[in-house]
């Protein structure tokens, strides 16, 4: 075995770094990833997709990969990480309007830095906190912080700053000052980068015995105590690790638009969708949530195009997710593929499943029947 | 030495703990056992002296050697995870362990917690050598190497209590506090469960104080006994009480004789 193949329990593991190893299939999926993320430039030029939508989805994503950290390891769930999209957009956009900074990485330094002060503020509160008493104070601050932009001249109203700082070009990145097609393709490789970096220490993160820490106070806060784990002071790290990688996206977002206004980025329906995207993508995967970010964004930049009761579709995804697919796209795949695999060896699984999902359709039509006889005769 | 000072619990018009004075570990490896009816407050003591609650009244104060003399230390109101690194440690009568985790994650927690290593960035898997080998010795004392791959939630009743109790010793304690350790365990592993504990106290000089409602046990295997009746020390002194102090025996036993 050579210094990047492991064998573990008879299965061969790709080995990138200390405790990092994938299987063979996790390697593969990871592989086909990276290849689609690098050449969405070039798929979106031939084919009607949005380059934007995506980029912008992905962006979200990288908020929710930050949110998850949350929800699938401390097991709270957040319901204001907006707050930290919009302030790391906010930074952005402060830095390029109110100060003329020029240098696009200098604004994702500020954004970070202001998500990261903002969440160790609000996570100082509410690291104590669980369950419902934990959303509920997330999304109060994120509320909080909606309305004060909203009110304040400083940024502008609701109609919100620019992200140009001589107020006609956009922000130049590594010194360069870009064309519109090269700045947006320069920025989308520049947040390919700092998405998969990102992932890798989260991978780091959530597999050091801090990652572990964090599962046990998930998993029963009490006895973390009496292991003498400091509960609220690691909650508190994780929410700012989480903030982080909200206000990062939220920088990157800012760059992207070029302008930034409190009801796409700080408002609370969208910590509802980032919160939605984990859950979409699978909160149960390191990956999944960015997963969540593109499919959810596309579909809610798309939509109005083609229905009219688009703003319905989100709630009526939310439903078919949570019946359907709990574990989400990603989450769901090995079990996807093992029961694919079953059908091939036995085709008369296949003929079982048509034959359940006859029986359940004509169960609901006979329901749906009796119902209607005792609604119209008041008796069946 | 660990001492409860005067210590008093009320909760609305019911004093569960009743000016409770009490030491433990007097000498090295005691091993105490507490007993009494049902609303005893034998809980709410162990509660107070962990740091789950704190006290209406009275402290909690740990003696310690240091330079050829005794320092008190009053730890009344410190949180129950800086009490761990204090030594004093629990487990609980309903099992409180890492449901999702298997045993030996479970294990691994509260070693890498007494290393100081939680926050520690490098890989789980590799590289903390100390913390893998110490886990396989706490699995082998507690019986527990062959189910060190199960997932906690699934394990039988009695290897869940000792998957608690192997988590509290993981943590070096110098004072183990054990809520009803065979609560719920069949009889006869009840002797196995017990002995496990036992063995490993006597091996690391612990300093126990066990609650538990099997007499049989009790005499068996404790230095002391304290008996709590309505939130007081009702008894305190030899095993043998047991069977010699029949006011005792028709409190714990509600039988006249």
């Amino acid at each position: 075995m050579s210094r990047f193949l492991v064998d573990r329990d008879g299965e061969t593991h790709l080995r990138l770094a200390e405790g990092m190893e994938l299987t063979k299939n996790q390697a593969v999926l990871a592989a086909v990833g990276l290849v689609a993320l690098l050449i969405v430039p070039d798929i979106t030029r031939f084919t009607p997709l949005s380059f934007t939508a995506i980029h912008r989805g992905i962006l979200f994503g990288l908020a929710a990969v930050g949110l998850n950290l949350l929800l699938r390891h401390t097991e709270l769930v957040s319901f204001g990480h907006a707050a930290f999209f919009g302030v790391g957009a906010y930074a952005a956009a402060v830095l390029a309007s109110q100060f003329d900074v020029s240098s696009g990485l200098l604004m994702l330094l500020g954004s970070v830095l202001a998500a990261t002060a903002i969440s160790v503020l609000i996570g100082y509160f509410v690291a104590g906190y669980l369950d419902i008493y934990f959303a509920l104070l997330t999304l109060a601050f994120n509320q909080v912080l909606y309305a004060f932009v909203l009110q304040s001249g400083y940024f502008n109203y609701s109609d919100g700053l620019n992200v140009r700082p001589d107020g006609l070009n956009p922000p130049a990145l590594f010194g360069l000052q870009l064309s519109s097609t090269g700045y947006e393709l320069v920025l989308y490789y520049l947040t390919v980068v700092v998405l998969v970096v990102s992932l890798l220490v989260m991978w780091k993160l959530v597999n050091s015995p801090f990652g572990r820490a964090l599962d046990a106070i998930g998993q029963n806060r009490t006895r973390a105590r009496f292991v003498g784990i400091p509960v609220e002071k690691y909650v508190w790290v994780a929410f700012v690790i989480s903030g982080i990688y909200g206000g990062l996206a939220g920088g990157l977002f800012a760059l992207l638009q070029l302008h930034v206004s409190p009801e796409p980025t700080l408002y609370a329906f969208v910590s509802g969708e980032i919160l939605f995207m984990a859950i979409l993508g699978g909160f149960g995967t390191l990956v999944g949530p960015v997963i969540g970010g593109v499919v959810l964004v596309y579909l809610l930049v798309q939509a109005p195009f083609y229905i009219e009761y688009y703003n319905a579709l989100t709630g009526l995804m939310l439903l078919a997710v949570v019946l359907f697919l709990p574990e989400g796209i990603l989450g769901s795949i090995p079990k996807i593929g093992t029961g694919l695999s079953r059908r091939r060896r036995d085709p008369g699984l296949l003929r079982e499943d048509v034959a359940t999902i006859g029986s359940s359709l004509r169960r609901g039509v006979s329901r749906a029947a009796t119902t209607v006889r005792i609604i119209v005769f008041g008796v069946n | 030495m660990l001492e409860a000072r005067d210590l008093r619990k009320e909760f609305g018009e019911l004093r569960a703990t009743d000016d409770v004075s009490l030491t433990f570990g007097e000498t090295d490896g005691e091993m105490v056992f507490i007993v009494g009816p049902n609303g005893a407050g034998k809980t709410t003591l162990i509660n107070l002296l962990t740091g789950l609650l704190e006290p209406d009244q009275g402290s909690v104060v740990v003696h310690r050697e240091e330079n050829g003399g005794t320092v008190e230390e009053d730890i009344t109101g410190m949180a129950p995870e800086d009490r761990v690194g204090e030594g004093l440690v629990r487990s609980f009568q309903i099992v409180h362990v890492f449901e999702e985790m298997t045993v030996r994650e479970n294990v691994r927690i509260a070693v890498l917690s007494k290393h100081d290593k939680t926050l520690s960035m490098r890989s789980v898997d590799d590289g903390h050598e100390d913390v893998e080998r110490e886990i396989d010795e706490l699995l082998a004392q507690f019986r527990l190497e062959d189910v060190q791959h199960e997932v906690a939630e699934t394990l039988p009743h009695g290897d869940r209590k000792l998957l608690d109790v192997a988590m509290s010793f993981g943590l070096d304690p110098t004072y183990l506090l054990l809520d009803e350790p065979t609560a719920g365990v069949a009889t006869r592993e009840k002797e196995y469960v017990i002995e496990t504990i036992v063995e490993a106290s006597e091996a690391d000089g612990v300093t126990t104080v066990t609650i538990e409602h099997d007499m049989d046990l009790v005499k068996e295997y404790a230095d002391r006994l304290v008996v709590l009746h309505e939130g007081r020390v009702f008894r305190e002194g030899d095993p043998s009480l047991l069977e010699t102090d029949s006011e005792l025996r028709r409190v714990l036993l509600g039988v006249d004789e």
